[in-house]
């Protein structure tokens, strides 16, 4: 074997260590460190059951949903009108993307601050950071489905944000963005073409794909069990099985008892006005207030308040450094990473929650 | 639907008629609009109680020019409701739309539009409640919900009201998550006697024993 060759099999090796993959080995003898931090060891459990009852309400929302531009609108209205329990498996399917989208960056942030990406489990970091990019890409494809105004208009505005990328490319490349564009778009407009690319890729594609890396990921997580978590070992652990096991679907037991409440009471679409939600008519009037889901607001509002070129550079940036963590992070102490999670939480929460807010301070106006 | 009786149709569609030749072609009323965007902070457009969302003007379905005879004869009697009490089947306006007319009567909603648009709500009651949300139609038209939407409302009013209604569904999936962890509970203690052999120094847990 090569020297390349074969360090690459090493690397892999070591990263995915098979011999591990044994009931004795990942029942009867896996622990689970205990200690300050060790709530955050259920987060990733809890991502993957919201990922399961997104696919339970979607395949059921599938055996009623039209994907033609003509019925889309209203075949989600007869869904939460007319089909019994309809707005149940509604309510749940769009509180639990919130919920999947929330817990994963939870999960993200403690993970980082836990330097859980320091070798052998780079791969289950970079694993990890292709599922959120998938699960935002699961959210902006979701989001046209049921073709109302703020579906619309909102991906007009994602898709455009794509164009604009080419004015700060080099001559030769100017044109890449603008059709890649039109390639996830089907066409020169948002239309049929795209409501049916939007939906093979929420339905097939994403799926697909998500269960690939996502057992990739579990995998690595099993070979390699918990990272240590933090700087001084306490020493305690308790047994994964069937301890920890029993807490997690525990958790996930209650999870789902109150996303099912929250489901039942309150429908998401109360919180936004109801001409967002009226059927797209291409020569009707806009409504106003149209904007993306709220976890896309930490690039949305930068987006409406910095110009578009530093927007782009900083999120080309933060992208950059998601991936690389496990390598630009190598020798950083977990208390200074804590510190950056912390940051990076701080930014998230104050973008999503008083957005809205600071373009106001800054624009002077309504949005 | 309300229907009306023959002779009720023939007079009222002749006083329509009259008052169709002798008056401007009627408008939405945007003073309505207005209010409720100011009062409630949501944005809302003609929706709330036209057909369709750009109002009654345009040749779109819902829209005075898209009409054909029947549908115009149905717009002359709603136009000629000028009384609380008529039967309104309106096809430039929704549901709500027609209650409006149905309750107050055109003479009075007319007055209402001119004074202050906040009277409406006095004016409809808070008996009506079209969609069945536990929100009358009055409170929504003033926070600027969708009053034809169960799924639409303020969300504190809507989490109250339906706590209220669904109690029995939330108390029953209450007891089926604790049924369900119970059971997980022992299983997962049997099968951690089973198969962790550290843990086989208890005695097995057969007798109703569970986790820590």
């Amino acid at each position: 074997m090569a020297g390349a060759d074969k360090r690459l099999v090493d690397y892999l090796a070591r990263r995915f260590p098979l011999e591990k993959l044994s009931f004795h080995s990942l029942v009867e003898k896996k622990e689970v460190p205990v200690h300050r931090m060790s709530w955050a060891y259920y987060l990733g459990g809890l991502a993957v059951f919201f990922f399961a009852v997104q696919l339970v309400t979607g395949l059921m929302l599938l055996f009623y949903y039209e994907p033609t531009v003509s019925d889309a609108h209203a075949s989600v209205e007869h869904v939460t009108r007319h089909v019994a329990g309809g707005f149940l498996v509604r309510n749940l399917h769009t509180w639990t993307a919130s919920a999947m989208i929330l817990v994963l960056l939870a999960h993200l942030l403690t993970t980082f601050a836990m330097k859980a990406f320091a070798p052998p489990r780079e791969l289950t970091w970079v694993s990890g950071a292709v599922l959120l990019l998938l699960v935002f890409g699961f959210g902006f494809t979701g989001y046209l489905l049921p073709w109302h105004q703020i579906a619309v208009n909102a991906t007009k505005v994602g898709l455009q944000s794509i164009e604009q990328m080419g004015a700060y490319l080099p001559a030769a490349l100017a044109d890449l963005p603008g059709e890649l564009k039109e390639l996830i778009q089907g066409g020169p407009a948002v239309g049929q073409a795209t409501l049916s690319r939007f939906y093979a890729i929420h339905v097939v594609v994403l799926p697909l794909v998500f269960f690939a890396v996502l057992g990739l990921h579990l995998l690595s997580v099993q070979l390699h069990g918990m990272s240590q978590g933090v700087d001084r070992a306490t020493g305690r652990s308790e047994e994964f099985f069937p301890f920890f096991v029993l807490k997690d679907f525990s958790l996930w037991g209650v999870a789902f008892l109150v996303l099912f409440v929250v489901a039942l009471v309150l429908p998401f679409e109360s919180f936004f006005s109801y001409p967002l939600f009226g059927a797209f008519d291409p020569m009707g009037s806009t409504p106003d207030g149209i904007k993306p889901e709220w976890y896309f607001y930490f690039v949305y509002y930068p987006l409406e308040l910095l110009p578009f070129w530093l927007v782009a550079l900083l999120s080309a940036g933060a992208t950059g450094v998601l991936f690389a963590a496990p390598w630009i992070f190598r020798r950083t102490g977990r208390r200074t990473l804590r510190i950056l999670a912390l940051a990076a939480a701080l930014y998230l929460v104050v973008m999503t929650l008083f957005g809205q807010t600071l373009y106001e301070v800054f624009r002077g106006g309504g949005g | 639907m309300r229907r009306m009786s023959r002779p009720a149709t023939t007079l009222r569609l002749a006083l329509a008629a009259a008052l169709l030749a002798a008056a401007p072609v009627a408008l939405a009323y945007p003073e309505f609009e207005a209010f409720v965007e100011r009062h409630s902070g949501r944005y809302v457009n003609c929706a709330l109680c036209h057909a369709h969302p750009d109002g009654p003007e345009g040749t779109k379905p819902g829209q005075i020019r898209s009409l054909d005879a029947e549908e115009l004869a149905r717009l002359n009697l709603a136009r000629a409701a000028f009384e609380p009490g008529s039967d309104v089947d309106s096809p430039i306006l929704n549901d709500f739309g027609d209650e409006i007319l149905h309750r107050v009567g055109k003479r009075r909603f007319l007055e209402i539009r001119s004074t202050d648009p906040a009277l409406l709500a006095d004016a409809l009651g808070t008996d009506s409640d079209l969609d069945g949300d536990g929100i009358p139609d009055a409170t929504e038209y003033l926070e600027g919900t969708d009053p034809l939407d169960a799924q639409h409302g303020a969300p504190l009013r809507l989490l109250r009201n339906n706590l209220e209604r669904y109690r029995f569904d939330i108390l029953m999936i209450v007891l089926a998550t604790a049924c369900g962890l119970w059971g997980l509970n022992h299983l997962l203690a049997w099968a951690g006697w089973r198969f962790r052999p550290a843990l086989r120094d208890d005695p097995p847990p057969s007798g109703g024993g569970t986790l820590p």
